[in-house]
């Protein structure tokens, strides 16, 4: 485990309802507009930050006043090893739809090297979805001058049991790194938040 | 479009998506995520560019179809041969 003042907290997420909601709702729609996991977790993530504003950076506008911006910076793996932070800014407005559409042009960007100026500002929070290298659980660091960040594993089939029966079904393993003046009480909601919104993902 | 142009598009638009890996060395019947390290957004990027280009909206039950470079070149091409 990492050795500094920051709080680690993990949870297992079940997806059972966000897979079956994903799949149907793609084989409605067009190319353009599918979603794909990542943008259920971000959208999820952007819930946490709302019940849990500790955790999100403060921004200020001209006129020094606190905008409660939550600017997501998203770990982009390139293929060379290197990542990138990349910014989606002004995420708490912007409903799942919204949110994958950035989401697919920021990572096209980053991984063609094409970021603009605007996609490397300071974000507010990050997310880490290290899933695609097979990684179940990701410890992810905490950026200068921010106070968390999360990191969600690789989707994988695992038995659970619920009302005595065991089931097999996707879960991920969501991991919060927060500072640790957050308090593991906040960061417990934080995670419990994501976890609550994803069991209803068409209200997301 | 005969099937020369319809492969040489597909590597354009695989090419675009990852520009640094050597797309014109990657053998026919090679699965396209596993050589070109593709996630599922560059899939879904790539599906997209596909979308854009050919004008055909690929379903996901399809998915598997273009998981090859030959498999692309079978399924897009389709379209042109079905034409009298």
């Amino acid at each position: 485990m990492p050795e500094n003042s920051s709080l680690y907290l993990a949870a297992t997420i079940e997806l059972e309802r966000a897979v079956t909601w994903l799949t149907e709702a793609n084989a409605q729609r067009r190319a353009p507009d599918r979603l794909l996991m990542p943008a259920l977790f971000l959208r999820a993530v952007t819930h946490g930050l709302r019940d849990v504003p500790e955790l999100n950076a403060p921004t200020t506008d001209d006129h020094g006043r606190l905008t409660g911006a939550v600017h997501l910076g998203v770990v982009v793996m390139k293929r060379t090893g290197a990542s990138v932070v990349a910014v989606l800014p002004d995420a708490e407005r912007r409903s799942v739809d919204d949110l994958m559409k950035v989401l697919r042009e920021l990572v096209r960007r980053a991984r063609s090297d094409q970021l603009r100026v605007a996609d490397l500002r300071e974000p507010t929070f990050t997310v880490t979805n290290l899933g695609s290298l097979g990684v179940q659980a990701v410890f992810p660091s905490i950026g200068p001058s921010l106070v968390g960040a999360v990191g969600f594993g690789k989707v994988v089939e695992q038995p659970t049991a619920a009302g005595g029966v065991v089931v097999c079904g996707p879960v991920v393993t969501a991991t919060l790194a927060a500072d640790h003046t957050v308090g593991s009480h906040r960061g417990a909601r934080f995670l419990a938040t994501i976890d609550r919104v994803l069991q209803r993902p068409e209200a997301l | 479009m005969n099937r020369q142009q319809v492969r040489e598009v597909v590597l354009h638009l695989l090419h675009e998506i990852v520009p640094e890996a050597p797309v014109h060395e990657v053998p026919k019947d090679a699965d396209l995520c596993d050589t070109l390290l593709l996630d599922s957004l560059d899939f879904l990027n790539f599906v997209v560019a596909v979308h854009d280009t050919f004008h055909v909206d690929v379903p996901q039950a399809d998915y598997p179809e273009l998981m090859t470079l030959g498999g692309c070149v079978d399924y897009l091409t389709r379209p042109y041969e079905r034409r009298p």
